[in-house]
């Protein structure tokens, strides 16, 4: 079923266009990721959404119909959680659950319940102020969490995290996904391919790329062939891209991928030539475009 | 409601944690009762270290308890209304800095009662303050001076405190609309003083200016007797402070409150 569906939604500050009329539609239950380069939209976007910003046009439909103030469905972890310094954990937890509009009993259950899940039980009494980034996070995904919202939105949730953070917050938001549809923006392409099963790439104000993730790999996927030189092959590279059966090279250092129309007689014209010339190569390698290599292509477009 | 309720107590709860609710109302009493103490003390602090030559006879009047009082008023009207103004200037400036406004504003509640619950917790300790200060004030003037009667003691601190109520709500109002603490103090104390000096300077055509409420609070005090022209200032400072509380509300909600 349709939770929420974004129709032409612009927003523009001043001259600038952050989001340049955009359409995507979220089907409960999923794990949606967006994904995009720093300022393509994706902070914005999901404001508007919450309901913290106005959109400058365009509409949000929630369950099929227009939605007014969608704040009491949707939990929302900002990109900069901020706190009041001088409460504890447990308070804190407790006033956002009050004005999430649960009684006091309720909201004192349900923060013990996060508190316990996102594991600052033992930190619930101390002060947010003496909290480090990663606790913070973990108190920021409990807020959002406290009135059981239909909507959990969450803006880049493990950017500033260390690894061992990152790995916490990730299998949080696995168990998470059982109970909740999720929408989290990112830019670590690998969190994305982990945990989403849908995807929506952003790029300058526009979503260019929106499917399931398998189906988006499906389709744009393209084999391609990778070599790794002992030394430097600029001249080849460059001779090989008048073949007809090569659509792109990329050349990052010693390590080249090209992406082949027709792998099959490609590959066997590449290595022949290698052979011919007698180039130093140290691995050659079949496989397949990932996520990343899409992600590239769409913002360098 | 209840997220008015709710929001309302945070406000108090910080007070506490950071002081305010101790701190404030201290100086308020130490303004207060400083006046009465040096009146009392004034001939023999001037015979001590006034360094007059010897056998200099002293004849100064003793002010009256009401005298006392009005510069009990005048002290807060200027003092008093500076800690104020700078205890209250990040009301929500600073949330709005740190982001947490936005904390508090992702959950269902309404605009109108973030605002409404910090000009509540403004006026809270702005009253008491006011209230303890100037009690404590009558207390060691009549101890010292004379006793004022009580009734006019009473008058004119609630007449008094419309004023200090229209220098917080305006207080809230240059805090919503401006995010750095320093400007919001400045342009507040600014628009605070320039009314004041405009009121007295041309008195005749501003009956209807908040300040006059000092004037009228120093009337009440002196002579028991209301102006006549008090309904209209009281009625235009009410007027002033709906409608700034109004102009907040809906200014907040323009603001963009996550970074
Ligand atoms: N309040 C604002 N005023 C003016 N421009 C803004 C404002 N907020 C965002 N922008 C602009 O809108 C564009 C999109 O910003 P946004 O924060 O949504 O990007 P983002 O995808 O979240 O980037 P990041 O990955 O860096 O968080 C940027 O060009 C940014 O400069
Ligand atoms: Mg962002």
């Amino acid at each position: 079923m349709e939770l929420l569906k974004a129709s032409d939604l612009v927003k523009r500050f001043g001259n600038t266009n952050a989001v340049k009329g955009i359409n995507f539609h979220i089907e409960e239950g999923r794990c949606v990721s967006l994904l995009g380069p720093n300022g393509a939209g994706k902070t914005t976007t999901l404001k508007m959404l919450s309901g913290l910003l106005e959109p400058t046009s365009g509409s949000i439909d929630f369950k099929g119909e227009k939605a007014k103030d969608l704040r009491q469905f949707i939990g929302y972890l900002p990109q900069y959680p901020a706190f009041y310094n001088w409460m504890s954990g447990k308070e804190f937890l407790v006033f956002a659950g009050q004005l999430a509009k649960l009684n006091r009993k309720e909201a004192e259950k349900r923060s013990e319940e996060l508190l316990e899940r996102v594991g600052l039980t033992n930190a619930q009494k101390r002060k947010i102020g003496g909290y480090s980034g990663g606790m913070k996070q973990r108190l920021g995904l409990a807020q959002a969490l406290i009135h059981r919202p239909k909507l959990l939105i969450l803006d880049e949730p493990v950017s500033a995290l260390d690894p061992l953070g990152r790995r916490e917050v990730l299998d949080m938001m696995r168990e998470i996904k059982e109970e909740t549809t999720i929408l989290f923006s990112t830019h670590v392409l690998h969190d994305a391919e982990e945990i989403s099963d849908d995807i929506l790439i952003m790029h300058a104000g526009e979503i260019a790329i929106s499917g399931s993730l398998g189906s988006v790999m499906e389709e744009y996927r393209q084999p391609i062939l990778q070599i790794e030189f002992e030394s430097q092959a600029a001249d080849w590279l460059k001779s090989i891209a008048s073949y007809s059966f090569v659509s792109e090279v990329n050349i990052q250092g010693n390590k080249t991928s090209i992406v082949l129309k027709d792998m099959v007689n490609g590959k066997q014209i590449l290595l022949k030539d290698i052979v011919d010339r007698n180039l130093p190569i140290r691995k050659f390698e079949i496989s397949q475009t990932t996520l990343e290599d899409l992600f590239m292509k769409v913002v360098k477009a | 409601m209840i997220q008015w309720i709710v929001l309302y107590r945070k406000e108090m709860t910080e007070m506490a944690r950071n002081y305010k609710i101790l701190w404030i109302p201290i100086v308020f009493i130490l303004l207060g009762v400083m006046q009465p103490v040096s009146s009392y003390y004034m001939p023999e602090i001037l015979d001590n270290f006034g360094g007059l030559p010897e056998g200099t006879i002293l004849d100064m009047p003793t002010p009256t308890g009401e005298e006392v009082l009005m510069q009990v008023i005048s002290n807060y009207g200027m003092l008093g209304v500076l800690i104020l103004v700078l205890s209250a200037m990040g009301v929500v400036s600073a949330e709005r800095q740190s982001g947490v406004a936005g904390m508090v504003m992702i959950k269902p509640v309404p605009y109108s009662s973030y605002i409404l619950s910090k000009w509540a917790g403004l006026l809270t300790i702005t009253l008491i303050s006011l209230f303890i200060g100037y009690v404590a004030s009558w207390y060691y003037t009549s101890l010292l001076i004379e006793t004022v009667a009580f009734e006019r003691i009473f008058q004119s601190v609630v007449i008094y405190s419309i004023w200090l109520v229209f220098v917080v709500t305006l207080t809230l109002f240059f805090s919503t609309i401006m995010k750095g603490n320093g400007s919001v103090a400045f342009v507040t104390i600014f628009v605070v003083f320039a009314i004041s000096t405009v009121t007295s300077i041309l008195g005749k055509y501003m009956t209807w200016s908040p300040a006059k409420m000092t004037e009228h609070t120093g009337q009440v005090l002196l002579s028991g007797e209301l102006d006549s022209s008090f309904l209209l200032a009281f009625i235009t400072t009410i007027a002033i402070i709906i409608v700034v509380l109004i102009s907040s509300i809906q200014i907040f909600k323009q603001k963009e409150l996550l970074e």
